[in-house]
């Protein structure tokens, strides 16, 4: 009896484990390139003829849920867009976000390698790339995106985000808006604040933009930077937020710090004393009603508008495979919000000022310097120098 | 420096410390009943993620925050009556117990959360002022100068917080309930033989302790933050046994302990904000603190220890 019970165990298990490796039928009816698509893994450059209109097969794999309004929902909708334009069929899966679900990134992403039927394997954020390395060196042939995060192979294309020209614009008009003293809750202090994940180089890369831009508009500004350490503590960032309004008169605070950044908008909402501005969506879509009235702008990564920018490359016969490719302001990788709030409170100085940066990182003529890989501790300094 | 210490030590920062202190003393107390009961209740940092999140939606359904504490206070009842369940019941143990509610307080409320609201994530924008906890001015204090802006003007709950360390201790000197609890956790053999029923009193600590817990959830996303996201707990119900256990059990240590938690991080916040002050060495000072309580504590206690040994002995002389 027991035996029977092991085997009929193990064959439900074996059924299961089958099952939920079978490829979910494509959104796509099937045409001719769809079906060929398991083959299409070899390099394309080798079929430098194929017609533009090739439509790719991608999966997207989301090492989090969908609907966190931020990185992953961005990718979805870039490459729900492509899919609309008939230039990809595409299938997401979502591995959850937790501990406990790491063991499936992996598994995950061997499953979809060894399936062989995508042209394209998407992923994203800085937990991915160990998993993807091991993966994408066991399968030389098929191809892999990661975005936000850098792998290592000649399959993986790396995409990432001139956060700190992002951060730049952020700063510039933070400084200018710390001086518009007409406006409700900016107090005549040129004091702005940055309240920031963890004192890290990617976060530090935001805040090095932030700081230089924010001196390009405004000569006396300080910047009272702290860090929460912890993407998750919303009320952690409240307090860090409320000391710096209270204590240093902080007017306008970036949150650049996950969930957590929320707190810093509700110190601000609850003082009746500062600004927020969001990070990498637009928080005035996501934020409540009362939050998002406090929230200026929101400086955005645009996951999708990559993905897109990729796929543009790729159908003009450009690999970037094995590249780190760096987007900026001209690709639509990173932007600030200018309608809305934006466009309510800024004045007309301060919107040209914006614009005029934007065009100077444009066409060269202002050049932000990075925090990651800067080995001189030069945002360090600057940070400790202005902070009040 | 004077600067210094007017940024760090001013009616603000006293004010800062109730708020970080009662949560975490919200759950001290919760360990504690559980503790007594000789059922510990390492669950707790999961019990307050779930009630916050129901704090949260049961207020936006009834646009009431006072329907969504009693709610998340509710659900914390529930979720102590489930570990009850599961360890006296089905004789899980306690520990594995509290981990597995732990694990739920994870990854299970994620599932609540998109089956309720088809959010992901956090309840960013769901929140609206009138769900939120309210604060009270009390009349006449928060006229005094220093003293008014420090105790005046807290949320109903903090203050809460602080009359049920009080309340605790008397339930749990001066009442059957309590003292039954007491005899079941220090010897439940004995507490048998007089005829206690040992589940039912662990049932009813555990209860409790999810009551308490379910009011520092409810603090932590209809008050502290304006909404529940994943994660937002962020470890304050394993801080709440930390303090358990330096403050002996005993409900108003607790709640100096709680308080010596509530200052440290009151202290890194400031602290952060001074130039040239790394934040890493900033993050450390919550344990160095700890640590530095900790042998106060011991050092105390062996001075204590010592001093009733001398007077015994010299009573033995006399």
């Amino acid at each position: 009896m027991k035996k029977f019970l092991m085997t009929l165990l193990s064959l439900i298990m074996v059924v299961a484990m089958v099952a939920s490796c079978a490829p979910s039928t494509p959104a796509k009816p099937t045409d001719p390139a769809t079906t060929q698509a398991p083959d299409a893994s070899e390099p394309g450059g080798e079929e430098p003829t194929e017609p533009a209109g090739k439509v790719y097969k991608v999966v997207n794999l989301v090492n989090g849920t969908l609907g966190d309004r931020s990185f992953f929902d961005s990718a979805e909708a870039g490459l729900a867009e492509l899919a609309a334009a008939g230039r990809i069929s595409y299938r997401t899966i979502e591995m959850g976000g937790d501990d406990e679900d790491q063991p499936k990134w992996l598994s995950t992403l061997y499953e979809v390698s060894e399936s062989g039927e995508y042209d394209l394997i998407v992923c994203g954020t800085y937990q991915m790339p160990d998993y993807l390395n091991e993966v994408a060196a066991e399968y030389p042939d098929q191809k892999y995106l990661i975005y936000d995060s850098e792998g290592d192979g000649d399959n993986i294309v790396n995409i990432n985000y001139k956060q700190n020209d992002m951060g730049y614009l952020v700063g510039v008009f933070a400084g200018a808006m710390t001086l518009e003293t007409d406006l409700n809750n900016i107090n005549d202090k040129s004091v702005v604040g940055f309240v920031g994940g963890i004192d890290s180089p990617v976060i530090n890369d935001f805040l090095y933009g932030f700081l230089l831009g924010a001196q390009y508009a405004n000569e006396d500004i300080k910047v009272d930077t702290r860090y929460v350490n912890s993407y998750v503590d919303p009320a952690r960032a409240k307090e860090l937020a409320l000391s710096m309004i209270n204590d240093n008169g902080c007017d306008i605070i970036w949150g650049v710090a996950g969930n957590s950044g929320n707190g810093a908008a509700e110190a601000a909402l609850e003082t009746g004393k500062a600004w927020f501005i969001g990070v990498d969506s637009d928080q005035e879509l996501t934020l409540s009603k009362e939050l998002a009235a406090i929230t200026l702008t929101s400086g955005l990564k645009n996951i999708g508008n990559s993905i897109v920018w990729f796929f543009d490359e790729l159908d003009a016969g450009r690999e970037h495979y094995g590249e780190n490719i760096l987007l900026g302001i001209p690709e639509g990788g990173v932007g600030i919000v200018t309608d809305k709030n934006y466009a309510t409170y800024a004045t007309d100085e301060i919107k040209a000022l914006v614009a005029e940066a934007t065009e100077g990182i444009v066409n060269g003529s202002i050049e932000v310097p990075t925090a990651i890989g800067d080995t001189t501790g030069a945002a360090e300094s600057l940070r400790d120098s202005l902070q009040p | 420096m004077s600067g210094f210490w007017s940024t760090v030590f001013n009616a603000d920062f006293v004010f800062a410390i109730f708020r970080i202190t009662a949560p975490i003393l919200f759950a001290a107390l919760g360990a504690i009943i559980a503790e007594k009961a000789g059922v510990t209740n390492i669950g707790l940092d999961g019990m307050m993620s779930i009630s916050a999140l129901f704090g949260t939606l049961i207020s936006y359904w009834t646009q009431s925050w006072l329907v969504g504490v009693l709610g998340a206070v509710l659900v914390g009842m529930i979720l102590g009556l489930m570990m009850g369940f599961f360890a006296l019941r089905l004789r899980t143990d306690i520990i594995l117990t509290g981990i597995a509610m732990n694990m739920l307080g994870g990854g299970g409320t994620i599932f609540l959360l998109y089956m309720f609201t088809g959010l992901r994530g956090n309840t960013s924008s769901l929140s609206s002022p009138n769900i939120l906890i309210p604060t009270l001015n009390i009349p006449v204090l928060k006229d005094i100068p220093v003293l008014g802006s420090i105790f005046s003007g807290h949320s109903v709950l903090t203050y809460l917080a602080f009359i049920l360390v009080f309340v605790v201790r008397f339930m749990l000197n001066r009442t059957s309930t309590g003292l039954n609890i007491r005899a079941v956790g220090e010897n439940s053999d004995a507490a048998r033989s007089v005829g206690i029923s040992v589940k039912r009193v662990q049932y009813i600590a555990l209860i409790m302790s999810g009551a308490l817990a379910g009011f520092g959830g409810a603090f932590m996303s209809m008050y502290y933050s304006q909404s529940w996201n994943v994660g937002m707990i962020a470890g304050r119900g394993f801080i709440a046994l930390a303090a358990e256990a330096m403050g002996r059990s005993q409900p108003v240590g607790a709640m100096f302990s709680s308080l010596i938690f509530g200052f440290a991080q009151a202290l890194e916040t400031r602290v952060s904000g001074i130039q040239g002050v790394s934040s890493f060495l900033v993050a450390a000072i919550p344990y160095l603190v700890t640590i530095i309580g900790l042998v106060v504590f011991v050092w105390s206690s062996r001075r204590k220890a010592d001093k009733r040994r001398r007077q015994i002995s010299t009573s033995d002389w006399e």
